[in-house]
């Protein structure tokens, strides 16, 4: 997808005047927060298995380098063959190869995040190969040709009536009604033969596992199955972060994605792959390649943004977070949207193309409470901020701003005068009204809403006068 | 190898450092999973099976159940099922001896599955308990798409099959990479979508309809 971080300012103001994206936002976020606190409540264990994740993936990426070259071992005993790549482009010019080499004329999808990291649509349309998205948001969002706006749930932007209204223009066969359940069944007729038709499967995965060389996918729909059984390739692509020790391990992490992701204890389908098909298998691929991809994961091991590595990609602090809630996905104009894609974009695209993200924050730390693997999310947006400021990224207003603010935070008796006198003025503004309809410099606020009157005196001056009585 | 490779295991190394020696870090491994109990949900007021049954009928995961004494009697079990649910009496098996061998009379079967299936029998490798789960291991006689394609999944799951936990059938299936089948599947009722409005669809792109018959004794 085309990058517009960069636009960011622009993007969320035709966001917010979207009226259709703030009914789909509302329709989805609170059930997603709702069934997710309810499946955790159910799990006395939440607390230490959350704690041992997140050690797991600490320890794996201590041990990173172990691990891949066990788990290619182990890939390569099963029948597979491994890829490493760089960058999005190695690692499309390895599929487009693979799929010539096939003579693919069609390749049927499983929705992967990585997949659209480094741009697999583009490279088989560039490769004049047919691309058939299953994952049924996925397919959404493909007839509609928009980019996905969630991680989890692609075509969250979209209401039932607008998805009813692409069906009717773009199915073969298209249901008459706009019940949900009668626009499933619309894309499950349209699709099936083309699951059974198709030349190349491609994947991403949810974990490897060193120590027997499988990829796991985890699915609700069945799609991934169905994606990379019938056709006679099957090629898979992943970030290298998403490996695990073995299956043991493996297994505290699935009860924790499905359940911080969509609020259930484990996906519908949740497989192992081992290599290719075996001597008398009735189906499965003949070949399957995996594709190792870094794009810039070794450059955040030693960096502070290390811990973004740990997440699992289950979309928790989309769902939990106010900014994403107003804004939706589109407006991050980048492939990871919400709080976990403010941290990734500039890690992989340069702060300097998404400087405004790491500030569309509140630091209100939802995300990172409801992040199954506890990465730090408001202290790495800090700190991105803090890297802004020393790369002079910064507006020049802002950044003389903050200077005046340093210079005057660090002289304490200074700062509680230049308070104090503040509220007194605001106090003096607000006519005793209660609120403050109008400010100077305070625009950006009051065009939307009212300032509240400030209470008697700073915090400082009524602690003080709290401890005398 | 490749450059790619080598270029990106030296980065590794170069922000990881030194390695310690592999028998160490399988160590550390082990030592962070070492109470497994502690990190999963317990259901010490239940046994194997009646969390299974709870768990594979609970609103998310709405398989039905019905249970037979012998596997001889799960054909007249797919019969009751089908007229049930009105669909026509034939069925795709799993091309599984145990299965086929038996009395399939007044049903009519083949083994592949058609694209448009309308019902399967398969049998399950394995249960979890935990989960309401079943487990397929794929093999000659127990293809993948078998599990995917019928709108009807009737799975046949024996009592003493089912697992407490993941973990227990991960360790039955065996650790090693060639004790693996190429595909080890846990599916947990029918395939379900929540991708438009976050609504829970069934019937996805796999089966609408999961049918569990609980067999006492496989033999």
């Amino acid at each position: 997808m085309k990058q517009t971080s960069q636009h960011f300012t622009q993007n969320v103001k035709a966001a917010l005047a979207d009226p259709t994206l703030k009914i789909a936002l509302n329709r989805t976020t609170g059930l997603l927060q709702r069934r997710r606190a309810q499946v955790i409540e159910e799990f006395a264990e939440y607390g230490a298995a959350r704690a041992a994740a997140e050690k797991i993936k600490d320890h794996t990426l201590d041990n990173l380098g172990h691990y891949l070259e066990q788990f290619e071992a182990n890939a390569a005993a099963a029948g597979a063959t491994v890829h490493w790549a760089r960058t999005p482009k190695e690692a499309t010019d390895i599929v487009a190869d693979i799929c010539k080499a096939e003579g693919a004329r069609t390749a049927t999808r499983v929705k992967s995040m990585l997949g659209e990291e480094i741009g697999i649509p583009e490279a088989l349309a560039r490769a004049g190969v047919e691309r058939i998205e299953t994952d049924l948001a996925e397919h959404i969002i493909q007839l509609a040709e928009d980019p996905p706006s969630h991680i989890v749930m692609p075509a969250m932007h979209k209401t039932h009536e607008q998805v009813a209204d692409l069906f009717r223009e773009k199915h073969k066969v298209p249901s008459n009604s706009d019940e949900i359940a009668a626009l499933v069944e619309s894309a499950r007729r349209e699709l099936r033969p083309k699951f059974l038709d198709a030349d190349v499967g491609i994947s991403g995965a949810n974990f490897l596992i060193a120590d027997t060389g499988s990829i796991v996918t985890v699915t609700n729909e069945g799609n991934a199955e169905l994606t990379v059984t019938p056709p006679k390739t099957h090629i898979v692509t992943v970030g290298i972060e998403k490996i695990v020790p073995s299956m043991e391990h493996c297994a505290v992490f699935l009860r924790l994605l499905s359940r911080a992701a969509i609020g259930a204890e484990i996906t519908q389908y949740t497989t192992f792959y081992n290599g290719p098909k075996r001597t008398g298998d009735a189906d499965g691929p003949e070949n399957m390649h995996i594709v190792l991809v870094d794009n810039h994961r070794t450059e955040m091991l030693s960096d502070f943004l290390r811990p973004m590595l740990r997440c699992i990609r289950c979309g928790a602090c989309m769902n939990h977070c106010p900014v994403y809630a107003a804004v939706g996905g589109h407006a991050y104009g980048a492939v990871y949207p919400g709080p976990m894609g403010s941290v990734l974009t500039p890690a992989m695209a340069g702060l300097k193309n998404s400087k405004d993200l790491p500030n569309a924050c509140t630091l209100n730390g939802r995300c990172k409470e409801v992040c199954p693997v506890n990465i730090p999310l408001t202290d790495m947006l800090r700190s991105l901020r803090a890297r802004q400021f020393d790369g002079k990224l910064v507006t020049p207003v802002t950044r003389s701003a903050l200077v005046v603010w340093g210079w005057l935070v660090r002289r304490p008796g200074l700062y509680h005068l230049s308070t104090a006198l503040a509220v007194l003025a605001m106090r003096i503004w607000s006519m005793n009204r209660g609120r403050i309809r109008r400010f100077p410099m305070a625009g950006g606020w009051t065009g939307s809403r009212d300032l509240p009157q400030p209470g008697r005196g700073t915090f400082m001056q009524q602690y003080g006068r709290r401890k005398q009585k | 190898m490749s450059d790619a490779r080598n270029a990106i295991l030296q980065n590794i190394r170069t922000a990881n450092g030194a390695l310690p020696p592999a028998s160490e870090i399988e160590a550390a491994a082990a030592a962070l999973i070492e109470n497994p109990g502690d990190l999963r949900p317990s259901f010490s007021d239940q046994d194997n099976r009646s969390r299974f049954v709870e768990k594979a009928t609970s609103e998310r995961v709405t398989a039905t159940v019905s249970e037979v004494a012998h596997l001889r009697d799960v054909p007249e079990a797919v019969k009751a099922y089908l007229a049930q649910a009105s669909v026509p009496l034939q069925v795709a098996l799993q091309p599984r001896g145990a299965l086929t061998e038996l009395n399939w009379d007044g049903i009519k079967t083949h083994s592949a599955p058609s694209p448009n299936e309308p019902a399967a029998v398969s049998i399950a490798d394995l249960a979890v308990a935990e989960t309401g789960s079943v487990v397929f291991l794929s093999a000659p006689d127990a293809p993948v798409l078998m599990n995917f394609l019928p709108l009807h999944h009737i799975v046949v799951v024996s009592a003493e099959l089912i697992h407490r936990h993941l973990e227990d059938v991960f360790a039955i299936v065996g650790k090693a990479q060639q004790d693996q089948p190429r595909n080890l599947s846990i599916v947990t009722g029918t395939s379900g979508t929540a991708d438009i409005e976050a609504k829970n669809i069934r019937g996805a792109h796999g089966p609408r309809f999961m049918h569990l018959i609980i067999c006492q004794k496989v033999t």
